[in-house]
């Protein structure tokens, strides 16, 4: 193999201009998966990451799956009933999670569940001055919640601790804060439907870096969300940490079959966002797959050419005793040679394209927002994939030349030349 | 070593078709037995089957009928690669065209055939490359390319490349064919000091002159062999077999 490696690096190395263009071409190729894969991948995994930790793993709602049959039907079967029940579900009675207390233990014990927080949700308005928002309220036990969601590493103001200790105290997303003008120690108003309006303290504000969060919710303890949204003692959902986050629909089905209740995992919560992602990462593929095709036919077409041009050499070289297999080393050669530097080249780009995105302001701060950059996935699987795609290709691109070249007869050329 | 009595080269009844749909009879059953060390030209008109026989006896094309043997060794079974390895062990090659690869210098273009060889380690190729270009007087251009030698000068360099891997045949088409007076006279006394030296040399060429220095000379005239013309005492051959 020597001999065909010292051909195969002096053939390439004589025509630097020519073969410098196919490695352009596969440099830009494995530039291009770098690049684009570094940012769609680290805006997904910075989404999913903070979507993992702002929101629970798995939610158990209070709408119960199973009705139970009618008592006329219960009694009398299905066919034979002379009434019709028009409502079965009473309206005078609130829904909620029956036994919380026991549920969220029970939960707790499950295998894989790490926390389980009991909570009430509703819909109120909040109003400071003249202006009134429309938030999600939540009613938590601050410290129980923390280790479901860990709201404590996203306050930006004031003090969680706070929360827990004040029979009034609010905190609230900070860009809702900057619409309503209030901020740490101001009061704000908040009434629900059915509930009474009720003066909250900010205690703290919070920037998860997802603008509905921050623009629309507010948190404050659970008696006093219970108060406001005039749903005494009701908990109407229980959200829970899992130790292993890929496992929430299986936990899920666990939790549905063994309380009654509708519950969700993450991934059905953002379903259509994954979709998206799905849909990115399609588009993305196919892309940096026509890149590295066109580096390929790039690769493909001065190959043939210097085949072509070449066909001299190739019968001297057959005819001196090298075979049709060392003939197609020789080639194959200068193909994967190609793809390398081409790779390499490309690997070496995408890196400092990284680099210099990853200090890139992604967008301006406002207010109390965390300075936000390029979210960057750089790992060395994506190189290591990036380079055995380009090779793969690079090699695929030159086997037809390295293969036309191998059946060149030395003594159709021969005869040709004299 | 070929044994006492084998010809260096021999050819029974060579037929050699060319053409896809229209076949044309190129060779007309060719019998040829060449001895160790004897120096044979081939002539004959454009056309008359010169260079398909030389390709024919160096296994460089199959034939469509008969047998080529090389030191008593029947080539007709071998594959691709074994033709390959035989080529590159007992054969050497001189053509009209140079052939010489223009990435490489002198020196590199003569070790070329030698450092597919697994026996022989790069450095000797190398050392044996360099002294077949003494040999020939064009020691000084070893590392030059192509481009910077003269016609004459790159047809020696080629002939180094044939000779530097010590081959016991030499064939040679047209190997002045490219070249002025003066060069195809230097190449002619080449050969014959490779002859003297026991090399079996086989070597077309359409200049009547340069075949009257050959021991014999096989005239051709449409693929047929018409006269056999021996003008130095050859060494004894008898075909194999």
């Amino acid at each position: 193999m020597r001999a065909e490696l010292f051909i195969a690096w002096r053939q390439l190395w004589h025509r630097k201009l020519l073969n410098g263009i196919a490695v352009l071409g596969v440099t830009l190729g494995v530039l291009t998966l770098i690049a684009i894969t570094g940012i769609m991948r680290g805006f997904q995994t910075k989404f999913l990451d903070t979507v993992l930790q702002i929101s629970p793993h798995v939610v158990m709602f209070d709408t119960s799956l199973g009705q139970p049959a009618p008592v006329v039907d219960q009694l009398l079967g299905g066919d034979r009933r002379a009434t019709r029940i028009v409502r079965q579900t009473s309206t005078d009675r609130q829904r909620r999670i029956a036994r919380p207390g026991e549920t969220v233990a029970a939960i707790r014990a499950l295998p894989g569940v790490t926390a389980a927080a009991p909570l009430v949700v509703g819909s109120a308005v909040a109003s400071a001055g003249s202006k009134t928002l429309p938030v999600e309220l939540r009613g938590i036990d601050p410290a129980v919640q923390d280790a479901v969601t860990p709201l404590r590493r996203f306050v930006v103001a004031g003090g969680f601790v706070e929360l827990g200790g004040a029979v009034d105290g609010a905190m609230i997303g900070y860009q809702l804060a900057a619409q309503l003008g209030v901020g740490v120690g101001d009061s704000l108003g908040c009434v629900a439907g059915q509930g009474e309006r009720v003066n909250l303290r900010v205690v703290a504000l919070f920037d998860t870096g997802v603008a509905g969060l921050d623009k629309g919710r507010i948190y404050v303890p659970t008696r006093l969300a219970q108060t406001i949204l005039g749903r005494p003692d009701v908990i109407d959902r229980i959200e829970l940490r899992l130790a292993d986050p890929d496992r929430a629909p299986g936990t899920t089905t666990q939790l549905e079959a063994l309380f009654g209740y509708d519950a969700e995992s993450w991934q059905e919560t953002n379903a259509s966002m994954l979709g998206v992602f799905d849909q990115q990462n399609l588009i993305t593929g196919l892309i940096i797959g026509a890149v590295l095709v066109v580096g390929g036919f790039g690769i493909l077409s001065i190959q043939i050419m210097i085949v072509l041009e070449k066909r001299r050499d190739i019968a001297l070289l057959k005819s001196v005793g090298y075979s049709s297999k060392s003939v197609l080393a020789v080639f194959l050669l200068e193909g994967g040679v190609v793809a390398v530097v081409g790779a390499a080249i490309g690997a070496g780009l995408g890196h400092l394209v990284l680099t210099a995105m990853r200090s890139l302001d992604s967008a301006s701060g406002m207010g109390y927002s965390r300075p936000s950059t390029f979210a960057i996935y750089e790992r060395p699987s994506v190189y290591l994939m990036a380079f055995g795609f380009a090779v793969g290709v690079g090699l695929l691109a030159s086997l037809i030349p390295a293969w036309r070249a191998s059946r060149v007869e030395p003594v159709d050329v021969l005869r040709g030349a004299s | 070593m070929t044994a006492a009595g084998v010809p260096a080269l021999e050819a029974r009844g060579l037929v050699r078709d060319l053409g896809d749909e229209v076949k044309t009879r190129i060779l007309h059953g060719i019998d040829l037995a060449i001895a160790p060390g004897e120096f044979v030209s081939v002539t004959g008109a454009s056309g008359s089957g010169k260079s398909t026989l030389l390709y024919l006896l160096g296994a460089l094309d199959r034939p469509t009928e008969g047998e080529v043997l090389i030191e008593g060794q029947p080539t007709a079974g071998l594959d691709d690669r074994a033709r390959g390895a035989l080529r590159a062990e007992r054969l050497g090659f001189v053509f009209q065209f140079h052939f010489l690869l223009p990435e490489f210098t002198s020196v590199e273009n003569v070790a070329i055939p030698m450092l597919r060889r697994k026996d022989i380690a790069p450095a000797e190729a190398r050392r044996r490359a360099a002294a077949a270009l003494t040999s020939l007087g064009i020691g000084e251009l070893a590392d030059r390319r192509p481009t910077q030698l003269s016609g004459g000068q790159q047809q020696r360099v080629s002939i180094a490349r044939a000779i530097a891997h010590r081959p016991r045949i030499l064939l040679a088409d047209e190997p002045t064919g490219n070249l002025d007076t003066a060069a195809g006279a230097a190449v002619l006394e080449i050969f014959e000091r490779l002859a003297q030296g026991g090399m079996t040399i086989v070597m077309v060429t359409h200049e009547p002159s340069y075949a009257a220095r050959a021991q014999r000379e096989i005239r051709l005239r449409d693929g047929r062999i018409v006269d056999v013309v021996a003008r130095a005492a050859a060494p004894a051959a008898t075909p194999a077999g």
